[in-house]
């Protein structure tokens, strides 16, 4: 006892502390505060909540030039070169991609139906944003751990990436009891869903006009059969709610931030108000002396003045649950309208007629919610379908649709040269963006990758505002 | 695993040792300063193994065996003493502290006590009194300067207690995180931050909850070598807070009663300009009716403020005693600093401490309440702390030391858009705030100049565009939080044998935060309510086995325990949305629309079992050796086991070289491997939960795929340090140098690496790295002067350390750890593999090669390019200075600081400048006409620089609006970079003691008066005047580089009384 050497306790002690004790009880680094199950259709709806941002964008609504800014006047001015890409990718990109790939239960509506709005929505928003940037990472994006540093795919081959896509969802769409849950857009009307597919499939093929007439044709056909949209009660359009959490960009930046920032542009308004087109009313407000007046558009040096004295944004767009429009009938009938006078589609200017009527018809019928003044807004000369002119003409009356959606009428412009706008003066050296440029975090993050999508771009320039996208042929 | 480690324990009671002997000695061992009982000291019978120790009285007793026995007595810290019993059957004896000096005892890992020479690696200890010289509140700002590697980032004290962070030997953590481990008297405390970034309410690193009148002294363990025994908590070097504590002996009662008064003065204003105020330009705003008038503009680029009658933004409210009147556009240049009210501190502290021979005992309270220096803020504070100590027998000893703190504040918002932090940024020079004050009109409504008039002279909106009447926000819009906090331990020790000691610890820290904000109905935002409430625990149940022996030459300390951490977390935040459904009703149900409500739970268990031993002979040469094994839950179960080494020697070579001047000598080298793990559930994939849309028919609720991913094969990261020194005396100890130099090298840290959001995710759980940190100690204290009426005392602490970023991740050379976006113009803070840690890259001018001259384009204007990389934000050096006088009766604190290289981001001198606010925005040319004048009338502002076009150099007069506030305030940041040198006077404390013949007819011991300063003088700083390269700690942001709308600097001056009963 006497000597007894505590080493030997310490030993003890410690070999007993040692074995055993690297197992933990399994709950301790289980993470209770969230799940680990998918749920294929609330993957969807999340994704759906990012829609109205492709719409409701403070930068698109002035490339074509549908507002202008009041008091500051740098967004009209393109100060903003670089624009962030990522929250798309890992937002609603990377919830389609997992509800297209996990395993995902019937008991929220066929499995197929909700791999293909999974693909319908994905085509959407990858559209969406090879319009805006040109290449992009595509066939080895979104693969998490496997690739941290993805390769840009040319936008040819990401147009054909999504065609087919289109065409899977189109082709595996079960309309037979096919409902799907916690559809924001579409309460889970599948058929609207496979319409939208085939729109979206319509327009992204009218988009190769001056790039590749031929491969353009071939899809617009393969989406017309498929079946397009044929009302306005098909339209994407985006339902917001009475409710701060799911309410419209255009109030929070005018009722709950304050902000009178945004007036209709100059040449939206004189172009609009000699034709007394119904929708003016509807697009701005009058001004305090009553009149419809635009803004003029990009100015350097703001006027404080400047908001009594012209149209703000109008007042019905900017409620707390105005929806927005993002992928319409009259937009699509617009298109085949076009498609007519190219020859894509038979019919010739016959066809083209009746579509470009019935778009605009369809056009005010969305903006004002009836047809009223629509047939003497359109026996109007300068309205009027016009075999010689018709081109330009379905164009400047698909920009007076497209109407906020600054985004998509800034790709119709920048396809169809119209209608003819003059840049800020000064600003982005006196030129309209036709690109946006990168994030600047891919330099850092995936420089390979980026330096080789820079300098593979089709019609060569740099990451800014100016390179031109493969479909905008110089 | 508890239950083994209590049988265990308790087994050590149950063993009995043997008696046999023939004689018994017996004494009293005291100090030979003033006496006192020395509990504890060693008794053994040179060369056996048979001793005792003394107990609390002092008093020993042993039984020898020959009368020719000589017995050691060693106690830490004193001299050992070798006496032969001879006859005698008392043995009393005087230990010397005079040694106290040479050998000093310092804390180290696991509290252990030792003598400092036997010590391998770096310590630096600094006393209470030092730390409390001025009555700091936070034990870290209260460190700054005083620890030679310690760079400490403070905040204003506007923000009442807000951030101070340290961190040791540069930036060890690729994140720019790892702050050291705060523990005290043993226990392990938390040191949460709720603050956000540098926009929001700074509520302060909670290690402000320890009351620094109860520290006894402060020992920093700075690297790996001297912390590698807390195993994967150790990495980034341990603060070790030891307490008072009353001392067993004969009965005593000492009460101390502290009270300190101070007032707070608000300083260093950024100059502005006072000529022009608000508008875009210099032509006045008229209304329908011709009237001149102000609108709710936030810069100041208008017209000259030349006594114009205007109708100023009060004229436009009905209810105002002056609506419709005209009054004269002229300056108010004090605008900002009319705001601010002067601030108090008021300090009250109690302790009683006392002790008799089996017990002793300190009992302490202290009171803190700061009127904060922006209007309607404030802090209160109490602490109440005990630690006692009982001997069941005199072998058996319980102990507890618990400490409650309450922290209770109503504080400001910092930051852009804060509580007027944002005046230097968008302001309008003409706006006087005093006639803001009263904010609110009899009928509710709520005056506000950041709103616009119609033409008709109408408020049609009265809602503010960005900006709230400062007092609106000051006393409507309130932050209010509120701790309590307990942490202690409560101990059990058994001396099994003299050279044996057992002990059990139980440990815990825990605390409940609450956090609510108040937005009251007529501000900017919607009226609204938040409230979080946060909830931690840590306990620790620790055995410790302390096993010391001494043979002639050689003397054994060999320490090994156990520990068993659990951490429990949970937090529930919760916020109205679309607004309250009756003003101000602040509570959650009241919310208009479905609230923002989350909650949030995690758990962590740790461990662990650790030895070491040092070993010492001839007290000449000392080896340590320690490891420790570390298992923990949230690391990938199956391997999760990890093990940390250290070794380390010294070598007191002073005891071999008799060199008259050198007092003491030691050479002393380390090596040791810490590391750290990561926070629980970062190995396995979940999803998220989205946002709610409650549609009309149904609810839909959402799922995500978080942006960070999981990994699970994380491991925990390493830090293998090397380190080696030199502890230098020199005559009689009057001179001292500690010099360190070491090398960090931090391996395979777990960090959130930032990838391609392409592939799915914007960051993933990785290890990652290596971080190197080199660098060098210097301590250097000395009493150059010592007379009886004056001497001077002063400890010169400085450090260099070099930071490298040696690997990233596979094929990833750069790592971003922040970044700020501001009008569409970056600027990141990065990590870039073999350049220094923390690099600013952003936009700066772009530059001719050959003449380094900027670049002009064809207007004139600067050209910039992006991503330019301006270097790292870290110091070259930091250091400080601290200075005891005494002279006659008084004596005389005096605390400096500085550092020298870093560098940050002023957004608010940028904003100062694109606002036309800065007082560089109105000075006149060359041509002796203002820069804002017409450049046809000789005015603009004059640029240099080659042209872009032509390649010649040219000189040009441009528009000042369009250069200060479209390009150079806008879009190039190298304007905007400052150094962040400074020599910073921080702390003086001039203290009166009183005579103790004075004090003889009263009740009191002892009596001192002192008159106290903290933060009295920014001596001298490279950057410009308003901007405190001091204080830009500002929330829980890792690393310190941008300044955004921080509060203003506070300087307080004051008096202190300390008296004795």
């Amino acid at each position: 006892m006497k000597k007894l050497s505590p080493s030997i306790y310490l030993f003890l002690i410690g070999s007993v502390l040692l074995c055993s004790c690297t197992k933990f009880n399994d709950s301790i680094n289980t993470d209770p505060n969230n799940p680990t199950k998918a749920s294929g259709t609330q993957l969807i709806a999340n994704a759906e909540l990012s829609l109205p941002g492709i719409g409701s964008s403070p930068y698109g609504v002035h490339y074509p030039q549908y507002l202008s800014n009041t008091s500051f006047t740098d967004n009209s001015r393109y100060t903003t070169i670089n624009f962030n890409f990522y929250s798309l990718y890992t937002g609603p990109l990377m919830n389609l991609e997992n509800a297209i790939n996990s395993e995902l239960s019937a008991n929220e509506g066929p499995v197929p139906n909700q791999i293909a709005v999974a693909k319908i929505l994905k085509a959407y928003f990858y559209w969406h944003m090879t319009d805006r940037w040109g290449p992009l990472p595509y066939t080895t994006a979104l693969k998490g751990k496997d690739n941290f540093t993805p390769a840009y795919d040319n936008q040819q081959s990401i147009y054909n990436s999504l065609f087919t896509l289109l065409d899977e969802a189109n082709a595996t769409i079960v309309t037979t009891n096919g409902t799907v849950k916690n559809d924001i857009v579409y309460g889970g009307d599948i058929n609207k869903w496979k319409k939208l597919g085939n729109t979206i499939h319509l327009l992204m093929a009218l988009r190769l006009s001056k790039v590749d007439a031929a491969k353009g044709a071939a899809e617009f056909n393969k989406a017309v059969t498929n079946g397009i949209m044929t009302a306005n009660s098909d339209n994407l359009s985006y339902p917001h709610l009475l409710e701060q959490n799911n309410e419209n960009y255009w109030y929070n930046q005018f009722t709950r931030l304050g902000r009178n920032w945004f007036a209709l542009s100059k040449p939206l308004v004189d172009y609009m108000l000699p034709l007394n087109d119904p929708r003016l009313a509807i697009y701005g407000n009058k001004n305090t002396a009553g009149n419809y007046v635009g803004l003029e558009y990009g100015k350097a040096v703001p006027n404080s003045n400047d908001i009594n004295n012209v149209s703000l944004l109008g007042s019905s767009l900017r409620q707390q649950n105005s929806a927005v429009a993002l992928v319409t009938y009259a937009q699509a009938l617009f298109a085949v309208a076009e498609a007519a006078k190219l020859g894509w589609v038979t019919g010739g200017d016959a066809t083209a007629k009746i579509n470009y009527d019935l778009a605009i018809q369809n056009s005010i019928s969305q903006w004002t919610g009836s047809t009223t003044g629509a047939a003497t807004f359109l026996a109007q000369v300068g309205v009027q379908y016009n075999a010689a002119n018709a081109i330009q003409q379905i164009a400047y009356q698909r920009w007076v649709h497209l109407f906020l959606h600054g985004y998509e009428g800034w790709a119709e412009w920048r396809r169809t040269g119209y209608p003819i706008l003059v840049a800020a003066a000064g600003a982005n050296g006196d030129k309209i963006p036709r690109r946006e440029g990168y994030p600047t975090q891919e330099r850092a993050n995936n420089t390979t990758n980026y330096n080789a999508a820079v300098a593979a771009f089709p019609y060569s320039g740099a990451d800014d505002l100016n390179a031109r996208v493969w479909w905008d042929k110089p | 695993m508890k239950k083994k480690l209590l049988i265990f324990f308790f087994s050590f009671f149950l063993s009995i040792t043997g008696l046999y002997a023939q004689k018994t000695v017996k004494g009293k061992i005291t100090d030979s300063d003033g006496g006192t009982a020395l509990p504890g000291v060693s008794v053994t019978i040179k060369g056996t193994a048979t001793g005792t120790t003394t107990n609390s009285d002092g008093e020993y007793s042993i039984e020898i065996s020959k009368s020719k026995s000589t017995l050691l007595f060693t106690f830490i810290g004193y001299g050992t003493k070798e006496i032969p019993v001879g006859n005698e059957s008392i043995l009393n004896v005087v230990l010397s502290n005079d040694e106290k000096q040479l050998s000093e005892v310092v804390v180290t890992a696991l509290g252990i006590k030792r003598e400092q020479k036997s010590i391998g690696y770096a310590t630096q200890q600094v006393k209470g009194d030092n730390l409390t010289l001025t009555k700091e509140q936070n034990v870290i700002g209260s460190l700054a300067g005083k620890i030679a590697g310690a760079q400490v980032t403070g905040s204003s004290g506007a923000s009442l207690g807000g951030t101070q962070k340290i961190q040791l030997r540069g930036v060890n953590s690729i994140n720019g995180g790892g702050q050291p481990l705060m523990v005290i008297d043993g226990t392990p405390i938390a040191q949460s931050n709720f603050g956000g970034d540098a926009n929001g309410v700074d509520y302060g690193n909670i290690s402000q909850d320890i009351n620094p009148e109860d520290i006894e002294s402060v020992n920093v363990l700075k690297g790996p070598a001297a912390s590698a025994l807390y195993g994967l908590r150790g990495q980034y070097g341990v603060i070790l807070i030891t307490t008072r504590k009353g001392t067993k002996g004969p009965k005593k009662v000492d009460v101390s009663l502290n009270s300190a008064y101070s007032i707070e003065k608000i300083g260093n204003f950024m100059p502005l300009q006072n000529i022009y105020g608000v508008g875009n330009n210099q032509t006045f705003l008229t209304l329908a009716n011709g009237q001149k008038y102000i609108n709710g503009n936030d810069e100041s680029w208008g017209p000259k403020m030349d006594g114009t009658p205007v109708r100023m933004y009060y004229s436009f409210y009905p209810q105002d005693a002056q609506y419709g009147q005209l009054t004269p556009f002229v300056p108010q240049p004090n605008n900002i600093k009319d705001y601010f009210q002067t601030g108090q501190n008021v300090n009250n502290g109690l302790s009683v401490t006392g002790g008799n021979e089996n017990s002793s005992f300190r009992l302490s309270y202290n009171n803190a309440y700061i009127k904060g220096t922006m209007p309607n803020t404030w802090l209160k504070r109490n602490n109440l702390g005990v630690s006692s100590s009982l001997n069941l027998t005199s072998k058996l000893s319980v102990g507890l030391n618990a400490t409650y703190a309450n922290n209770h504040g109503q504080r400001p918002t910092q930051g852009y858009q804060g509580s007027f932090t944002g005046a230097v940024q968008w302001f309008q020079r003409n706006l006087d705030v005093n006639r803001l004050r009263d904010y609110k009109y009899a009928d509710g409504t709520i005056l506000n100049w950041n709103v616009n008039p119609t033409s008709a002279g109408l408020i049609t909106n009265n809602k503010p565009s960005d900006w709230n009447n400062p007092f609106f926000d000051a006393y409507e819009v309130l932050n209010n939080d509120n701790r309590e906090r307990v942490f202690g331990d409560v101990n059990v020790s058994y001396q099994l044998l003299p050279e044996l000691k057992l002990s059990g610890f139980v440990r815990t820290d825990f605390f409940t935060q609450s956090i609510a904000h108040k937005e009251a109905f007529g501000g900017r935002l919607n009226e609204g309510y938040a409230v979080a409430k946060y909830q931690n625990k840590e306990n620790n149940y620790e055995f410790l086995g302390q096993y010391s022996k001494k043979w002639s030459d050689i003397s054994v300390n060999i320490n090994a325990g156990a520990n068993l951490l659990t951490q429990n977390y949970s937090q529930l935040v919760q916020a109205t949305a679309g607004g309250l459904s009756s003003p101000a009703n602040y509570t959650i149900a009241a919310s208009v629309d479905r609230p923002f409500s989350t909650s949030f739970s995690r758990q962590k268990e740790v461990r662990s079992v650790y030895a070491m031993g040092s070993f010492g002979y001839k007290d000449t040469y000392f080896i340590d050796a320690s490891v420790r094994n570390d298992v923990s839950s949230t690391l990938p179960s199956g391997n999760n086991s990890y093990w940390y080494p250290s070794l380390s020697g010294s070598f007191v070579f002073s005891e071999l070289i008799k060199w008259k001047p050198l007092s003491f000598g030691k050479l002393r080298a380390g090596y040791a491997v810490a590391g750290s793990d990561l926070a629980p559930y970062q190995t396995s994939f979940t999803y998220a939960l989205g946002a709610v849309y409650p549609a009309s028919t149904g609810t839909i609720n959402t799922l995500t795929v978080p942006d960070n991913l999981k990994n699970p094969n994380i491991k925990p990261s390493f830090a293998n340090s090397f380190e080696i020194g030199t502890d230098l005396k020199f005559l009689n100890s009057r001179l001292g140098l500690e010099f360190t130099y070491y090398n960090q090298q931090n391996k395979d840290q777990i960090i959130n690496l930032s990838v391609s959001g392409a592939s799915g995710f914007d960051q993933t759980v990785v290890n990652a790295g290596l971080i190197e940190n080199k660098g060098i100690e210097v301590s250097l204290t000395g009493r150059p002067v010592q007379t009886k009426l004056f001497s001077w005392d002063a400890t010169l602490n400085f450090a260099r350390n070099k930071s490298m970023i040696k690997e990233l991740y596979p094929g990833i050379n750069v790592y971003q750890l922040d970044v700020n976006t501001y009008s569409s113009v970056s600027i990141y803070l990065n990590s870039t593999v073999n350049k220094g840690f923390g690099s600013l890259v952003g936009q700066a001018y772009q530059r001719d090669p050959a003449t380094g001259m900027i670049l002009l384009g064809t207007d004139n204007m600067p050209l910039f390019e992006t991503n330019h990389d301006f270097g790292s934000v870290l110091p070259e050096f930091t250091g400080g200075f601290l200075n005891n006088f005494k002279i006659w009766k008084f004596d005389l604190g005096v605390m400096i600081d500085f550092q020298k290289g870093g560098q940050f981001f002023s957004w608010s001198k940028m904003l100062a400048v694109k606002s036309g606010q800065a007082e560089e925005t109105a000075v006149l040319n060359d041509k002796g006409a203002n820069v804002r004048d017409a450049i046809a009338d000789g005015g603009g502002y004059k640029i240099t620089g080659i042209s872009q076009a032509t390649g010649r150099e040219i000189t040009a007069y441009v528009d000042a609006r369009t250069y200060f506030r479209n390009n150079i305030g806008t879009r190039i940041y190298e304007e905007w970079l400052f150094d962040a040198s400074y020599i910073k006077l921080r702390e003086v404390s001039l203290g009166y003691k009183l005579d103790s013949r004075l004090l003889n007819k009263t009740p009191f011991k002892s009596a001192k008066l002192s008159l106290i300063t903290r933060n009295p003088l920014m001596i001298w700083q490279k950057a410009p005047k308003g901007l405190n390269p001091s204080e830009l700690s500002s929330g829980s942001a890792s690393i310190s580089w941008i300044e955004k709308g921080g509060l203003q600097t506070v300087r307080s001056f004051g008096v202190n009384v300390n008296l004795t009963f």
